[in-house]
């Protein structure tokens, strides 16, 4: 090679090597664009920013709005039932971090005695591991109990999707999706068929437990669709979640504690799908101990969302009603009960806004009227949410950089 | 002169995979270009999210038919549109070594209006493949495929 040559050699693999950077620097800056959000996006541990949000009333009336950021718990209490709401407070805890996206979400409840709850899922070092999470105060918020993980079984598993039910006495009642026994199976180099729906019971007040019991309600639930609970009349728990039937085919069940433990097969749409539906159901009861719920599927034999009321805690239900336009993707139903009056609300996306839709009954859901827009929203939304206090309903929507909204229905 | 021919080829081709080696913002510009960079082939969509069990068992089934032919045509779509979750789906395509092609995700916040302009069929069930015969018609599918189909569809 001669002189000329080399040279042009050398600056041509300079200039390779120049460009190889660049390149790198592109692909790098691309990685880091994933990593930290751009500057468009809401940060901070203001509630606008936040992907979920959890309302209850408690008993002297206070709303409580909840959220997680930063690997903490934060509240707001309105007086006045969520027009305006006193500055956000971190509850006391230790950091640690709060699954809330999606289906998933911390919870809240009270008792009668000036007790707040919380519970809630911490991710762990592998992905799909989870612990659920409790603490409370029995003073109305001014401090909280240590936190201590509900799922007694130590195992870096997957315990997740929590919901929780306390009792005017403090009696309270968590459930979750649970993979212990995945975990157990895997280990055996063995495949499972989903997790376990599981529940958990203590009462921390006048110091009768120090910690929850576990038990098993339910084995080969869909893994990633949030449970619906509510008490009936007799005070037992009735719970609604999707199950795996056969060969895939997840369908909504149900049973109520002590009195139908045995899982009944709630939705028959047929919906044979090897993966995640995201889409819990709702269930609300009434005073006549009519259950009252919304799902949805995407079955050969039915699509979208349902409404249904069962007499006889799910053994059998009424004819399934379409709720929602199914072509303008009707999604995340929610149901409430309220007297003689039956609340649904859903969303419906048109590729550019997100609509809230709500409908009512005022013959126990014996029939609906029109379905009426309450609510608009862009750059994503949260599922919406239905809670009452004494006679009203109230509907929830978070709407993430847009702001949580909360009207009367 | 062939030396310093062999020099720049080694050294654009080098360039190209470091380019390739990342992921992108997924948006309906990119899915038309998407759409006819592959016309006339017959070609499959994974659309996963990390919090989906069942994705990660579809991604396990196509890095091992990239293992028998690395030239599959396959287009891997993370719909999380979420900050978090990108960060981790970035680790997950590392896994299973999915970096030397480019793969997709939705930016934080777009998660629905990508979803919508993929398919607004599609309420966002997981994993969902989307099979395009040559003629660039998608058929979509949710749930885990079985390993057979996409055998027949990719190789």
């Amino acid at each position: 090679m001669n002189t000329v040559s080399k040279s042009i050699t050398q600056v041509l693999s300079l200039l390779s090597l120049l460009l190889c950077i660049s390149a790198s620097v592109l692909a790098a800056h691309n990685h880091a664009a994933m990593e930290k959000p751009d500057k468009n996006v809401c940060e901070g541990v203001d509630i606008t920013c936040a992907k979920t949000v959890t309302l209850a009333f408690a008993p002297n009336g206070d709303l409580w709005r909840v959220w997680a950021a930063d690997s903490a718990i934060y509240y707001q209490i309105s007086l006045d039932k969520g027009t305006t709401f006193a500055q956000a407070k971190q509850v006391g805890i230790p950091a640690e971090k709060v699954s809330a996206r999606n289906e998933n979400r911390p919870k809240i409840a009270f008792d009668n005695a000036n007790g707040v709850y919380f519970s809630w899922a911490s991710p762990l070092s592998q992905k799909y591991t989870a612990n659920v999470r409790f603490s409370y105060s029995n003073n109305y918020g001014k401090s909280f109990s240590a936190p201590i993980t509900v799922n007694n079984d130590n195992l870096l598993a997957g315990h997740s999707f929590n919901e929780m039910h306390v009792s005017k006495k403090g009696d309270v009642s968590i459930v979750w999706l649970d993979g212990r026994k995945s975990h157990a199976l895997r280990k055996q180099g063995k495949s499972s068929k989903g997790s376990a729906l599981y529940l958990a019971q203590a009462n921390f007040r006048n110091n009768t437990s120090s910690s929850f019991t576990n038990e098993e309600l339910a084995d080969g639930t869909c893994q990633c669709c949030r449970i619906a609970m509510d008490e009936n009349k007799s005070g037992n728990l009735a719970i609604l979640w999707r199950h795996v039937f056969g060969d895939n085919i997840r369908e909504f069940a149900m049973i109520t504690l002590n009195e139908k433990p045995k899982i009944q097969q709630y939705s028959q749409d047929y919906w044979h799908i090897a993966g995640c539906p995201h889409q819990g159901g709702g269930i609300s009861v009434d005073d006549n101990n009519t259950y009252h719920t919304v799902w949805f599927n995407q079955g050969e034999k039915g699509k979208g969302i349902f409404y249904a009321q069962t007499d006889d805690m799910g053994a059998t239900h009424s004819i399934p009603l379409s709720i929602g336009e199914l072509s303008k993707q009707a999604a995340y139903g929610n149901v409430m009960s309220n007297g003689n009056i039956v609340d649904i609300v859903w969303t419906q996306f048109n590729g550019i806004e997100h609509t809230l839709w709500h409908q009512r009954s005022t013959n126990y859901g014996q029939s609906f009227g029109k379905a009426e827009v309450l609510q608009t929203a862009k750059n994503g939304i949260d599922r919406p949410f239905i809670i009452k206090h004494n006679k009203v309903n109230y509907v929830s929507w978070q709407r993430p950089n847009q702001g949580h909204w909360i009207q009367a229905l | 002169m062939s030396k310093i021919l062999n020099i720049i080829i080694c050294g654009i081709a080098f360039c190209s995979y470091s380019v390739l080696a990342n992921v992108a913002p997924f948006n309906g510009d990119v899915f038309n270009r998407i759409k006819n960079k592959n016309l006339g082939k017959q070609w499959l969509m994974v659309l996963w999210s990390v919090d989906c069990p069942a994705c990660y068992k579809e991604l396990a089934l196509i890095k091992s038919l990239r293992k028998e032919n690395p030239n599959i045509d396959v287009i891997i779509v993370n719909t999380d549109g979420d900050d978090e979750a990108n960060a981790e789906s970035y680790q997950v395509m590392e896994k299973y070594q999915l970096l030397d092609i480019t793969t997709y995700f939705f930016e934080e916040g777009t998660a629905d209006r990508n979803r919508y302009v993929i398919d607004p069929t599609w309420y966002g069930e997981l994993p969902r493949s989307y099979f395009v015969d040559t003629k660039g018609t998608f058929h979509g599918k949710s749930g885990l495929v079985e390993p057979a189909l996409l055998r027949k569809w990719l190789l």
